[in-house]
């Protein structure tokens, strides 16, 4: 367990000092989780206990962005100022990303990858 | 006893306590949308913070254990995508077009349509990560130097209404395969999209966690890239 947990700081840390290192504007934990996928692909091998701490962490991620989240308590004036745009932005901007994927995402399984007999086992389940 | 509230053992026990009960509540209600509970925490909390006279600093210094998890967490995300390989090797193409597709209507939409009410750069930085998963939108938000807070609330609110619109909207577009529809709502409404998508079909559920995983990577590159050129 433990050595789950240092794999996932190691790759966090690592990804926050080429972050510092090379100017790269990812934040540091997103090339955390590229190292960690290189890292997977480098040793591939079964790893219950970092899927059951990674399991775990995903599933209590709403709570982590609370605290954040509380921050709004200082967001008054930008709020007032631009609640409306800000919500008009946030659902048209929703709608427009599910229905444009929605599309590509059909059109392109029709186009190079007609049906698959894995996926479509699946969804006769 | 004053003295007490300021402390993080304090804070800690409420931020826990308070999260645990409305968490209750939204499995009660079969994890409906807008019974999340960080939807009803976050208010509930900021009036705690109104009655006690504690300035957010403190707060947020006080509840830094939680908030550190969301680094490892945003780090654990490569498992479930390793995991995921042979569908995403399988469905290379619709998965990489429909990604880079959705990413860059994401980000010109809500930054454009905002941009239309005059909002100022901060809030533009703040919407502009919106498809990616919260924890992601806030360490990008803070680099494009917007609003950490405001970019976690935008980007629940979004998941909240993706969620809720997702089975209408695609059926209006006569979107039928489940890859197409899963995807489609991990990309737009990530975590609480891929949630919902779980509870109507598990092939949809694992291409929603799919498209949010991939979308918090994606989104992440394509604004760095602009961040560079802009």
């Amino acid at each position: 367990m433990l050595r789950a947990i240092f794999l996932l700081l190691a790759c966090q840390l690592a990804g926050e000092a080429m972050h510092r290192l090379t100017g790269l504007a990812l934040p540091g934990a997103v090339i955390g989780m590229v190292l960690l996928l290189a890292w997977l692909a480098a040793i591939p091998r079964e790893r219950p206990t970092l899927t059951a701490v990674t399991g775990w962490l995903t599933a209590h991620l709403a709570v982590m962005f609370v605290p954040a989240a509380v921050g709004l308590i200082d967001q008054g004036n930008a709020l007032a100022a631009n609640g409306i745009g800000l919500v008009t932005a946030t659902v048209a901007s929703t709608v427009l990303t599910m229905a444009v994927t929605a599309l590509v995402f059909r059109w392109a399984l029709a186009r190079f990858a007609p049906l698959d007999s894995t996926d479509s086992m699946e969804l006769a389940e | 006893m004053t003295g007490l509230i300021a402390t993080p053992l304090f804070w800690l026990t409420v931020t826990l306590g308070v999260f645990e009960a409305f968490d209750t509540l939204s499995k009660r209600s079969n994890r409906h949308p807008l019974c999340h509970p960080v939807l009803w925490s976050t208010p509930v909390l900021i009036g705690l913070l109104l009655c006690t006279g504690t300035p957010y600093a403190t707060y947020r210094e006080a509840t830094f254990p939680i908030s550190f998890l969301l680094g490892p967490a945003v780090v654990g995300l490569a498992v479930p995508i390793w995991a995921e390989r042979a569908r995403i090797r399988r469905l290379a193409l619709p998965i990489a077009l429909a990604l880079i597709a959705g990413a860059l209507t994401s980000i010109v939409s809500a930054v454009g349509i905002l941009a239309l009410f005059d909002a100022p750069r901060d809030l533009l930085a703040s919407i502009a990560p919106r498809a990616a998963t919260t924890p992601v939108a806030m360490a990008i938000a803070s680099q494009l130097g917007g609003v950490p807070s405001l970019a976690a609330v935008i980007v629940l609110f979004a998941g909240v209404f993706g969620a809720m619109c997702a089975t209408p909207l695609l059926n209006l577009l006569g979107v039928r395969d489940y890859r197409a529809r899963g995807f489609a709502v991990g990309v737009a409404a990530h975590g609480i999209g891929s949630a919902r998508a779980f509870q109507v079909d598990r092939s949809a559920g694992a291409l929603a966690s799919l498209g949010m995983a991939l979308n918090a990577v994606m989104t992440a590159a394509l604004l760095s890239l602009l961040a560079v050129f802009l």
